[in-house]
């Protein structure tokens, strides 16, 4: 995604020609191995890293003051939280503002995994036997921002109600607030809202970090929310100069007394990767995130003291997308066959130097402890080239047949994973893929349109949190955000009983049958990705990112933690 | 002379009405609108909605209405908004083209200070150690990439001496001495660059003019060696060396978007491009024209300069 690119998670490195060609190498070689003993099932090998993959907090008491500072590969395109869900834009403001309700921080996470819900303006809530109707206690005497046109007054039901009602009149986020059928505000500190299905999980989608609390004032006065940002967060923008800076000041009048410790937080836009790292190296950035362990050695050679967090992705957000309401993929056999004549091992182990991992939409910590193995992936995940070809021939393409696929390089492995990609459905299926790379504008229009033939490849969304978001919201052939096209009864049975289910332990079970399902009929073809690592100064306390939730991007509410240790 | 002015301008109208046409078309050419890459990813927004938003902003009329729209707005120097954040396009412009021109001017400088007492040298040391230094670093700046040499000095400044030009720009009246730390190392990289091409084409020049007959006369007067070069024959060597600067100052003032990205400088270059990706097209369609007016203007002032270079040419 270009420096603002509002989409999937991770920035990456540029991998070296030289060295693609080297892993690519081994990757063949590997290859002739692993086809030889086609039909093993071979386990996701991942390279140990010598980072732990969760800093706690930490123990000494924090210190106030001091300005944290973050060379940026995001520049945010505009303010304005209805119509964008842009990283560049959420990077901080999260911390201007402030949700109903929030995930942890890592302060009081007992790990990189912890879901757990905490208020943020609400000091607690409930839902109705029923769980249409969810009422949310508001703090009392949270205040605005001190800046016109709010004036520091203090934030009420009403506002939220505000807010709610704008985001389901038009934007980004309407899908999701337009569940709502109505909102009562019994008194100034009680928002009541009311479902029209029930929903067990709307706790968690108003905790997302795009579900910011912007001020009524501002979107009358100006009539949109593209240059004031203005909330009750820890933080005050204090300044936005586009492609140069965001300067954001401590917020006196926090609800949160004491915090936040930082007294300035300076995101400074730095598109070009060399110099992030660059930046780093020289003091002038506290935190940078790396795709490689080799990036984060060659750091530690002129930074030994960096400390480092390997931040394993819980999901991966990209994927082959098929036109599955057309055919030849509405076939079954031709989507079971297709993924199975992939080999997404050689893609770990080339592309993503043996880091990454195999692929699956839904995030594992909603339905078990460990990443999934390959064998956890079910039959149609392992590279088993003769069966695919055999069903594709039952299919009635004993031949192949030419289809399409277009995409946009988030990342310059992409093109090649796109690459390996045709080379294996080439080879294992005669299928012809004619590639067609597009920038970013054309690829969104394209894909989020949902009309092309043939193959995309895919995307889900990096800000999500929740379970809701990435089941219902993501799969249920209703859903607007629904882009792999997933029209299956099963699934929308599923996905909807799960907003009915309170019950985790039910939930995980359902979730995992969902995740079950979207295996065995391959709905959403999920490509190998990687993980990475956040590097610190080593003067920066508690800002170790969190499950879905990295520092330096949709989890910046995590700022409002840190501390500097100097 | 004043003729001759008033006709290249004339000139000028029909290559800026061709050049709007054709940046208005190309943009309307390219899938996707500034709205689609704003708000489509969310998958939040349905086609109606969409539709709606277009209307508010004018990009729902047919193109016609929109160019004359447009055309009208440039004509009136009133180029409106970016449809992508609500910035006026004179703002987002005074932002940008003070970077844009203070980097371009300083490469310029750096490039000239490099290229002609090298290109002189060489062309009055032909085929010496001193000859074959200059070409082989004038041939080095021409093959070596920007992207390449700026990654490779950020990179080894801040290995070898942990320091790296100040990020996030600040201008030169707020702190002349913090901008001048960010400036001069970008400048630098394009300055080299630049001074290739100026100082192999002044090294052929001079050496070209070093064989004239007046140059011969010179010599035979017993006139100082500095004299006969600098006096003589550099004047006259210039006017080739001229014309490309003059093109390279208006690549500059399109903007040198690879450089402005390496060191995190929000100039022209940056602006065009991210309005590209965008499809803004107000800001887009207005830096291309700045740019080919820019050109233009650049052209007539080279021409011009002929004419005090040589004395002998006359514009009719």
């Amino acid at each position: 995604m270009p420096a603002n690119n509002p989409g999937p998670i991770a920035v990456r490195r540029q991998m070296k020609r030289r060295e693609f060609l080297k892993h690519v190498g081994r990757g063949g070689v590997g290859a002739t191995v692993l086809v030889v003993g086609a039909g093993r099932a071979r386990v996701s090998a991942q390279t140990s890293s010598p980072y732990p993959d969760w800093i706690p907090a930490s123990t000494k008491p924090p210190k106030r003051g001091g300005v944290l500072t973050r060379a940026s590969a995001w520049d945010p395109p505009l303010l304005d939280p209805r119509l964008t869900q842009s990283v560049g834009l959420f990077q901080f403001a999260g911390l201007t503002s402030n949700r109903l309700v929030r995930y942890a921080f890592p302060d009081e996470a007992s790990g990189t995994s912890d879901l757990s819900l905490k208020g943020d303006l609400a000091e607690s809530w409930q839902s109705s036997s029923d769980h249409r109707v969810w009422t949310f206690k508001l703090r009392q005497g949270v205040k605005w921002h001190n800046v016109p046109p709010i004036n520091g007054r203090e934030l009420v039901a009403a506002d939220v109600k505000y807010c709610y009602e704008a985001y389901a009149k038009e934007g980004v986020q309407a899908f999701t607030f337009r569940e709502i059928e109505g909102m009562e505000t019994p008194d100034r500190y009680t928002l009541r809202v009311h479902l029209q299905t029930p929903n067990v999980l709307f706790p968690q989608n108003v905790a997302e970090s795009v579900t910011v609390i912007f001020p009524r004032e501002v979107l009358e006065e100006d009539g949109d929310l593209k240059k004031r940002l203005v909330g009750t967060g820890p933080y005050i923008l204090k300044e936005h100069t586009r492609k140069v800076r965001v300067v954001l000041t401590r917020n006196p009048d926090y609800y949160d007394k004491g915090r936040p410790y930082v007294d300035e937080y300076v995101i400074l836009s730095t598109p070009d990767d060399a110099t992030r790292v660059a930046a780093f190296r020289t003091g002038q950035s506290d935190i940078v995130w790396r795709a490689s362990l080799a990036d984060v050695e060659a750091i530690r050679k002129t930074n030994p003291a960096a400390v480092v967090q390997e931040y394993k992705n819980v999901l991966t957000p990209f994927g082959l997308a098929l036109a599955q309401d057309k055919p030849p993929f509405n076939d079954l056999r031709v989507r079971r066959a297709i993924s199975i004549a992939i080999d997404r091992q050689k893609q770990v182990d080339t592309l993503f130097e043996g880091h990454g991992f195999l692929g699956w939409g839904v995030p594992y910590i909603y339905y078990q402890d460990q990443p999934p193995t390959a064998a956890q992936l079910g039959p149609w995940w392992q590279y088993r080239p003769a069966e695919a070809k055999k069903l594709l021939a039952e299919a009635g393409h004993p031949n192949g047949f030419e289809t399409t696929i277009f995409y946009y390089e988030y990342f310059p492995q992409m093109t090649s994973q796109v690459q390996l990609v045709q080379q294996d459905l080439k080879r294992n299926l005669n299928i012809n893929v004619k590639i067609t790379k597009l920038d970013y504008t054309t690829y969104y229009g394209r894909y989020v349109e949902s009309k092309w033939d043939g193959m995309a490849w895919g995307f889900q969304s990096g800000h999500a949190v929740g379970l809701d978001e990435r089941t219902y919201m993501y799969m249920h052939s209703q859903s607007t955000k629904n882009f792999f096209r997933v029209n299956d009864p099963v699934i929308d049975e599923l996905s909807t009983k799960l907003r009915q289910t309170p019950d985790r332990a039910e939930q995980r079970v359902i979730t995992r049958k969902i995740v079950d399902r979207e295996f065995d009929q391959v709905l959403r073809m999920w490509m190998p990705y990687d993980n990475g690592f956040l590097v610190f100064q080593p003067y920066v306390r508690n800002a170790a990112a969190l499950a879905i939730r990295r520092t330096d991007g949709y989890g910046s509410p995590t700022i409002a933690r840190v501390w500097l240790d100097k | 002379m004043h003729k001759y002015i008033i006709r290249r301008l004339l000139l000028a109208v029909p290559v800026l009405l061709l050049s709007s046409l054709i940046v208005f078309g190309l943009m309307r050419v390219m899938p996707g609108d500034a709205l689609t890459a704003l708000m489509a990813e969310s998958g939040n927004v349905g086609e109606r909605e969409l539709q709606k938003l277009r209307k508010d902003l004018g990009l729902d009329r047919r193109y016609h209405e929109q160019y004359l729209i447009w055309l009208w707005q440039m004509v009136t120097f009133n180029p409106g908004d970016s449809i992508f954040t609500n910035e006026p396009i004179p703002v987002a412009l005074k932002k940008s083209i003070p970077v844009t021109l203070e980097l371009a001017t300083l490469a310029l400088i750096l490039g000239l200070v490099i290229a002609v007492p090298i290109g002189v040298l060489s062309a009055t040391r032909q085929d010496t150690p001193s000859d074959y230094t200059g070409r082989v670093v004038a041939v080095s700046g021409l093959s070596l990439p920007d992207f390449w040499l700026g990654t490779l000095v950020i990179t080894f400044a801040a290995i070898w001496f942990h320091w790296i030009p100040p990020i996030g720009y600040v201008s030169f009246w707020e702190s002349p001495w913090r901008n001048l730390q960010q400036f001069l190392l970008p400048a630098a990289v394009l300055g080299f660059r630049l001074s290739a091409a100026t100082m192999r084409m002044t090294r052929s020049t001079v050496l070209e003019v070093l064989r004239e007959d007046y140059v011969r006369t010179a010599w035979a007067k017993g006139l100082e060696g500095r004299i006969v070069v600098y006096k003589h024959a550099l004047k006259n060597a210039l006017i080739p060396v001229v014309t490309i600067v003059g093109g390279q100052l208006g690549t500059l003032l399109a903007g040198t978007v690879v450089v402005e990205t390496i060191f995190a400088l929000p100039g022209m270059g940056r602006l065009t491009v991210e309005a590209i990706l965008f499809r803004d097209y107000p800001v887009v369609q207005t830096n291309v024209m700045l740019v080919a007016a820019t050109l233009v203007t650049l052209n007539l002032l080279v021409d011009l300069s002929y004419a005090w270079l040589d004395p002998r040419i006359r514009y009719r």
